[in-house]
């Protein structure tokens, strides 16, 4: 009888509550699209911050880590005792490469030759220009990638032929690529780093070990830190700028979003609430009678708060529905990548809008002053 | 024979208006009751406390043992419930629930429904075909129809009738009062306000009141009647 009631309840009023359906079912879609965002904007966001490059560095502790710097190669790293541990730990979350620097003479000029993996330089540099092709493998020792300000130094164009030169020994590559990065890449000369390392005669050596961690801000600090226990003896660092913009970033979208969901729970309640008042004022001759026929105001009440508890479920369900559209089309409004509905964020939707239904049940603490004798005299 | 009823200087005052002064008489088990008088003579003040729908200032009023006057809120509900029937004369039916779910929501309140002795008790006042039907899809007599059912649903002790043929035409009535002798043949008690002396004749005896206090002459009438 409480739930045949309690349909008829609903049936019987569905006008008046049609607003308050309407009302939860607009905060639960809004409220439902922005959780969807607030989870996709992280993977979101960490797969924009992924093109901007590493964002951790492993140098020798005596090295100041900053990436694409050259160094005198003062301070290496054993390559094995550095990539193994490595592979080991990040292999699966991260792209990375080891790096040599050295100064060698080509035409005359000094440039500053890089030795890494080719294969992996424009999963380090994704915001790299290439003018030419990529080298597609680190093994191998013909083809380079010349910086666009060394490359127009040295006169050379995509298939040009460099002649490198190192103390003794002399190595010549075919220019594959011109890179064109804006920053100091532009003045060196990349090539595979097993070609490096035999020029300059530092075989199994490297002088850092570059790597783009996916994931959140968090994640990639838990990455750091455990490279940093494998590898105590070298100097581990996340490139903070990167990882804290990120970080930042999240921080105020989140800050928005939480805002802004606590501001549609208190309106949405608010709806509700004066819908409810309104039902309740009408309710009191109905009211009267049930305690006329002997019904206390706790099993009374007891019906009005199932009907906003249907209600609140019932505007959460649909408006987590609607919402999850929302989402798919903000993502791909903002991020050109849809959001995929997170279904941890339905029963968080359905509940939180039961909860806001349930403001509706204040007004019918008024309910309980009713008196029947007056009721039923009609006054 | 018990008295179901016993009242004992009744009083009942609100604020400086004295509703009932005093008043005092017994109704025995099964006895039909009319209670007689003009507007604002304190028949519907009498009927409120005797269904605890009201407390008295000073008396006492016993109903099936109880002393209405002593229960609390609580108290007061559970009497509702178990011992009493009400039919009004406005019919007070909720008007979102069909015939049938306004005699369940009596057995409701009382303890548990029974769907099928609620269509019983539907079938009893002439409703069987109307069972899933809205009070706006009723006439004034079958809602009062159903208003009899709810009141009977939960075998009360006593059933309190104000003035329930009042809003009814003259076929209506007929119905009703045909359904209040069925009752009172089957020794259930009544007590039922009127204005009309026609109906009044009917019950066993007739109680008139006046500005709050009983008119010392009490009709017999059961035994003037044909």
């Amino acid at each position: 009888m409480f739930w045949r009631l309690v349909f008829q309840l609903l049936r019987g009023n569905r006008a008046r509550l049609t607003v308050a359906i309407l009302a939860l079912v607009s905060g639960a879609a809004v409220i439902s699209g922005l959780l969807n965002l607030d989870l996709g904007v992280e993977y979101q966001l960490t797969q924009q911050f992924r093109t901007l490059g590493a964002n951790v560095v492993i140098a020798a502790k005596s090295v100041d880590p900053a990436p694409g710097t050259a160094h005198a190669n003062s301070a290496l790293m054993d390559e094995d005792a550095v990539l193994i541990p490595v592979q080991k730990v990040a292999g699966s979350n991260a792209s990375f490469a080891p790096f040599a620097f050295i100064v060698a003479r080509a035409q005359a000029t000094q440039v500053v030759v890089v030795g890494t993996w080719l294969d992996q330089i424009q999963k380090l540099n994704p915001t790299w220009k290439l003018e030419g092709n990529w080298v597609s493998s680190r093994d191998d020792q013909t083809q380079c990638l010349v910086g666009r300000n060394t490359a127009k130094q040295l006169r050379l164009t995509t298939g040009s032929r460099l002649q490198l030169q190192y103390l003794t020994r002399a190595s010549a590559c075919t220019v594959s690529g011109i890179v064109d990065s804006g920053a100091a890449d532009d003045n060196q000369v990349f090539m595979n780093l097993q070609v490096v390392q035999t020029l300059a005669d530092l075989h199994g050596k490297v002088s850092l070990v570059q790597l783009s961690v996916g994931g959140a801000p968090k994640s990639i600090a838990m990455v750091a830190e455990q490279l940093s226990e494998a590898l105590p003896q070298f100097q581990v660092r996340p490139i903070r700028e990167v990882t804290e913009a990120e970080g930042a970033l999240l921080g105020r979208i989140r800050l928005l979003i939480v805002s802004m969901i606590i501001l549609i729970l208190a309106l949405t309640a608010l709806c509700v609430l004066a819908t409810m008042a309104a039902l309740a004022v009408e309710r009191r001759a109905d009211v009267g009678l049930m305690k006329a026929l002997g019904g206390s105001i706790s099993r009374i009440v007891g019906f009005f708060v199932a009907e906003v508890g249907v209600l609140g479920a019932c505007g959460g369900l649909i408006g987590a529905f609607l919402g999850a559209a929302l989402s798919y089309w903000m993502g791909l409004r903002v991020f050109d990548t849809a959001i995929s509905p997170q279904w941890e964020v339905f029963p968080v939707t359905i509940l939180l809008m039961t909860i806001v239904a349930m403001a509706g049940v204040l007004p019918l603490r008024m309910l309980g002053e009713v008196k029947p004798a007056i009721i039923l005299r009609g006054e | 024979m018990s008295n179901v009823v016993q009242v004992e200087n009744l009083r009942k005052d609100f604020g400086k208006v004295c509703a009932l002064g005093g008043v005092s008489f017994g109704i025995e088990e099964g006895e039909w009751i009319a209670i007689m008088g003009p507007s604002g003579s304190g028949k519907t003040t009498l009927i409120n406390i005797l269904g605890g729908l009201d407390t008295p200032t000073s008396g006492q009023a016993m109903v099936d043992g109880v002393d209405v006057g002593r229960l609390d809120e609580a108290g007061l509900t559970r009497f509702r419930a178990e011992k009493i029937g009400f039919v009004f004369q406005q019919f007070h039916l909720v008007s979102y629930l069909t015939a049938i779910e306004n005699v369940m929501l009596a057995q409701y309140f009382h303890s548990t429904t029974d769907e099928k002795e609620a269509q019983q008790a539907l079938e009893r006042v002439g409703l069987g075909d109307r069972l899933e039907h809205l009070p706006s899809q009723m006439s004034g007599g079958e809602q009062q129809r159903v208003a009899v059912a709810r009141a009977l649903i939960n075998q009360p002790k006593l059933i309190l009738a104000d003035e329930p043929t009042g809003n009814l035409d003259e076929a209506n009535e007929k119905i009703v009062i045909d359904l209040l002798r069925e009752l009172h043949a089957e020794r259930r008690t009544i007590l039922m306000v009127t204005h009309a002396p026609s109906i009044g004749s009917l019950a066993d005896r007739r109680i008139d009141f006046s500005h709050g206090h009983l008119v010392p002459y009490v009709a017999a009438l059961a035994s003037e009647r044909p």
